[in-house]
């Protein structure tokens, strides 16, 4: 690879990299062919620095948002040895990457070792510390302090042969503090927060073997899932008041227990044939067994908002589960060279169903236990079939139609113990989906691509107010490249009415945006874009107003106008300046405070939480700047800071700026 | 009819109809294309060299490029070699697909959005300058995906977001860029190439499995049309990734009684339950909805999510 070339291909991929305050992985730095060492080549780079982060305003929304916080860091790193004939001992390859290693909220490894035609061995490591500060939702009572930690292992035996097989193994936990609610005693009581010590574990076991036979490939892998969730909750203080300020209303004592565990184990089998040049089929098939099992041994004391003590003892327990299966066969043919025609169809049957007893104490007394007793089926059956005709090189059309019927039965109902036995025949709806599609692509001149798509759909009985169901979407792109320059737009539709008695859902979301990158040189490489997203919404709302049934139309406007700008400048090939800016806004629908006139139609209304709702201005930039200097052959020397500002229009209790930044040493060998 | 077949067979033979005397092997390609040989030990091709078993055709540059007896003779020149720069966005893909297409993640991929609008392997795949440490790609996976989908781009800038800016989460994640089955919710329409996890689930559930249930009571939208009803899985202006500011707006739009949503059979008409007459809007305290019904995405206990 010519060095002039390579450093374009560094600059301009540095110019997109823009991970906020991340390492400057990708510089050219040290000598990009590593060492040869016996019959291996050997690439060796860490980044070593120390993070920085303070911020003002809502600490709580930056941790939210941002999170990173001060501390040494192995920011990045990358290991590569690689067999120079392929031809190793042990293995001939072995790659290994890291991302802020040493308590940055977002860590990541991955490694992968292998040996041509015998094993590979794939990992990944990653752990996102997430925190979810007492938002005004849920009156602000909910909250989370977690940590979450995945990995996946795979090995796969013989990956260039006819008979491969596949073991797997994947964990994933989160665990931490959280505060959540319970609202006791019934419903004329309240609501009151507790804590919850969340711990979360899953474990996935794969295993698998793939045989190609007659041109076939079959594909089979089995599969179990576990799932363990225990996560006790207890009051926060003695005499704990409601959130709803009804005195005398308190919780004295409160203890709970929700062991929820349960196994899904899988059946996936695969069968491919891709001919290529007359046809081509895939089928796959799946079984899933869904169960999960569970106790709720709940005891809450307290006094009631009218005043009477209550002391109330649940207990629940059961198993509940979802048998689901799948099958998918897709055909392609190619009849002629400019013809592809391909039909997929697809099944797929989910079944949830439970059986639990449930009894409840107050004071002592038992009121009638029972079972409940629910079942949601869900069959799909789907069919599609998509053409593209290949007129000439520069211009294309495709065109499809797709068919769906989804058949959804429910038996809602519980059974009192000695008593008659519910109807458990499931109450079923259809609802049938018609979707057309249409579109062409056409190169008019060497480097110009213009692409546009449209989409009709009509459904007959969806399943909410908000899903679809006569809709209609249109999508447009242009596209011009031109060796080091790049010009992109695009524009974007999807409008969808759904009608209802109390009024028409409509939902009309209009997307553009346009994008560029140049890099006419070695040493100064820039890119930008913008993007407007709009969204509103107009949808019924029914419901009662102090006792009186009220009907109102929600208007939600949101108009978010996004843009970026990142340019790079390098010197002498020694230095790096590179700098950055996002920018994203929604201005909603204008008005500069919350109050606002009633937008929607419909009966009038006091209730300005509504008409506040209707609309949500906020705004959040962060500029950044970077520095990478060469120190010599191995070292380089970098620097970072970024800035972030967030800001709501109409309150400010949630709003902070933050300054964050690295400084670090790359070290290549 | 039988002229017919004939052309599709001529075309089913072409690659075979080259003469083992034209494969040249790839020590002749290296004598002008140092710069590639040099660095071609680090790339997965490789091992079709290092293996020492494979036919001509499938061993090195050639098996990628064609036979390269014409272009050596010719001393170079795109037209007397199969040059990937010049070939057509089909053709490309049959020439990958010729080797990487029998596998399960590749099942969809010449169905999928990405192959109708003609963004084949090359477009993201660099073969021979891949800066990335897996998969040759072009660029790293996340700025490999912006460079057309600026929207998502935009997206992953909101404040709320799923990590993808900080690497910590991929695109491939949830996506399978090579295309995906049907979806198993939503009317099993506009999959947006969401790759399933354990063949037939939202890929949500693959990290937010507290979610995945079974339970008892589900909340009947998140399993019929899927967790996109509520929360916007990019990005969101929104805490918490939800479609608006305010929980009671959301639940409202649906939760409205009316029509003949949600419910069936001898509630049809009912609509979706619309909050209960002791439930005054007006007080802020029944517009924190999530408050009472904590378990929303589904309980094994109480039908209403209270616990």
């Amino acid at each position: 690879m010519k060095p002039t070339f390579s450093i374009l291909c560094l600059a301009a991929l540095g110019v997109y990299a823009q991970p906020p305050v991340a390492p400057t992985t990708g510089e050219p730095v040290g000598n990009p062919r590593g060492d040869n060492t016996e019959n291996y080549n050997v690439m060796d780079s860490f980044e070593l620095g120390y993070r920085f982060a303070t911020a003002g305003g809502d600490f709580d929304m930056y941790r939210s948002t941002v999170n990173y916080t001060d501390g040494v860091r192995l920011l990045s790193s990358s290991l590569s040895i690689q067999s120079r004939d392929g031809h190793g001992h042990w293995f001939d390859q072995i790659q290994l990457n890291t991302q802020g290693l040493g308590n940055d909220p977002y860590e990541s490894a991955t490694l992968r070792i292998e040996k041509s035609g015998l094993y590979r061995y794939d990992m990944m490591w990653r752990e996102n510390d997430f925190f979810d500060p007492s938002l005004t939702i849920a009156n602000g009572a909910h909250f989370e302090n977690t940590s979450r930690r995945w990995q996946d292992h795979d090995l796969t035996l013989f990956p260039q042969g006819n008979f491969r097989f596949f073991l797997g193994y994947s964990n994933n936990v989160e665990d931490g503090p959280a505060l959540t609610t319970i609202q006791l005693f019934d419903f004329r009581g309240d609501e009151f927060p507790l804590i919850a010590n969340i711990h979360r574990l899953q474990n996935e076991y794969r295993l698998g073997g793939e045989i190609k036979v007659f041109g076939f490939r079959l594909n089979v892998l089995r599969g179990w899932e576990d799932f363990k969730e225990d996560t006790p909750t207890s009051i926060l203080a003695v005499a704990e008041p409601g959130l709803s300020g009804l005195a005398p209303a308190t919780l004295n004592a409160f203890q709970s227990s929700q062991p929820y565990h349960g196994t899904s184990p899988y059946w996936r089998v695969g069968l491919f044939r891709d001919e290529g040049r007359v046809w081509a089929l895939n089928g796959r098939f799946s079984y899933v067994a869904g169960e999960r099992n569970f106790i709720d041994n709940e005891f809450s004391g307290g006094i009631t908002p009218i005043g009477a003590a209550m002391t109330q003892q649940i207990l629940a327990i059961g198993d509940a589960r979802r048998p689901a299966v799948t099958g998918n066969l897709t055909v392609s043919l190619f009849p002629a060279k400019f013809l592809t025609i391909t039909n997929q169809t697809s099944v797929a049957n989910i079944r949830t169903e439970g059986d639990a007893v449930f009894a409840e104490l107050q004071n002592g007394v038992a009121i009638t236990p029972f079972i409940p007793y629910t079942y949601l089926g869900i069959r799909t059956i789907a069919n599609s079939t998509d053409s593209e005709v290949r007129f000439r090189r520069w211009f294309s059309m495709h065109a499809g139609y797709s068919y769906s019927d989804r058949r959804i039965g429910v038996i809602d109902g519980q059974e009192n113990l000695g008593g008659p036995v519910p109807n458990v025949t499931p109450i079923t709806q259809t609802n049938l989906l018609h979707v057309g599609t249409l579109g062409f692509r056409f190169r008019p001149m060497a480097g110009l691509t213009l692409l546009v798509d449209g989409e009709i759909g009509r459904a007959d009985m969806p399943y909410t107010p908000i899903s679809d169901k006569n809709y209609q979407t249109f999508h447009a792109r242009a596209e011009y490249k031109l060796k080091s320059f790049r010009l992109g737009a695009f524009a974007k539709t999807d409008y969808n009415l759904n009608s209802v008695s109390l009024t028409s859902y409509a939902s009309h979301s209009r997307n553009y945006g346009v994008d560029g990158s140049w890099t006419p040189n070695n040493w100064f490489a820039i890119d930008a874009g913008y993007n407007k997203i709009h969204l509103n919404t107009l949808g019924g709302m029914d419901f009662f107003d102090v006792g009186q049934l009220t009907n109102f139309n929600s208007l939600y406007i949101s108009n978010i106008h996004t843009a970026t700008l990142g340019a790079r400048f390098s010197i002498r090939k020694r230095a790096d300046f590179y700098v950055g800016y996002s920018h994203t806004q929604d201005v909603g629908d204008g008005r500069s405070t919350a109050d606002g006139l009633p937008l929607g139609e419909g009966a009038s209304t006091n209730l300005d939480a509504f008409l506040v709702a209707q609309t949500f201005p906020v705004k959040f930039l962060s500029p950044e700047a970077r520095f990478s200097l060469q120190l010599n052959k191995r070292m380089r020397w970098n620097l970072g800071y970024q800035y972030y500002g967030y800001a709501e229009q109409f309150s400010s209790i949630q709003n902070f700026h933050a300054h964050t930044g690295y400084s670090s040493v790359l070290f290549s060998f | 009819m039988y002229s017919l077949r004939a052309l599709l067979l001529a075309c089913a033979l072409a690659p075979s109809a080259a003469l083992a005397a034209d494969y040249v092997g790839s020590n002749v390609c290296k004598t002008c294309h140092p710069d590639v040989w040099s660095n071609f030990y680090r790339n997965p091709h490789f091992k079709s060299v290092a293996s020492g078993k494979e036919s001509p055709e499938n061993s090195g540059c050639e098996s990628c490029h064609g036979p390269g007896k014409a272009h050596v003779e010719a001393r170079g020149g795109k037209a007397t070699v199969i040059a990937f720069s010049e070939l057509a966005p089909d053709k490309t893909l049959d020439a990958c697909l010729r080797c990487h297409g029998q596998t399960i993640s590749r099942a969809n991929i010449r169905r999928s959005t990405h192959t109708e609008q003609d963004v084949v392997c090359t477009n993201c795949h660099s073969i021979h300058k891949s800066p990335a440490p897996k998969f040759l790609l072009a660029k790293t996976q996340t700025e490999l995906c912006y460079t057309c989908h600026g929207s998502v781009r935009a997206q992953f800038s909101m404040p709320f977001k799923h990590r993808v800016n900080e690497g910590v989460i991929q695109c491939t994640d949830c996506h399978n860029p090579h295309g995906a089955f049907a979806p198993t919710w939503k009317m099993a329409s506009r999959p947006r190439m969401v790759d399933q996890k354990q063949g037939n689930e939202e890929a949500c559930l693959n990290c937010h499995t507290d979610k995945r249930g079974p339970f008892v009571y589900e909340h009947g939208s998140v399993r019929v049309e899927g967790c996109e009803t509520c929360h916007q899985p990019h990005g969101s202006m929104n805490a918490r990734l939800l479609r608006r500011p305010t929980v009671f707006t959301m639940c409202l739009e649906c939760h409205n009684g009316e029509g003949s949503f949600g419910n069936f059979g001898p509630k049809f008409g009912t609509g979706v339950q619309r909050p209960p007459s002791d439930h005054n809007l007006a007080d802020p305290r029944y517009r924190n909805c999530t408050t009472c019904h904590p378990r929303i995405h589904g309980s094994n206990t109480s039908e209403f999510f209270f616990r």
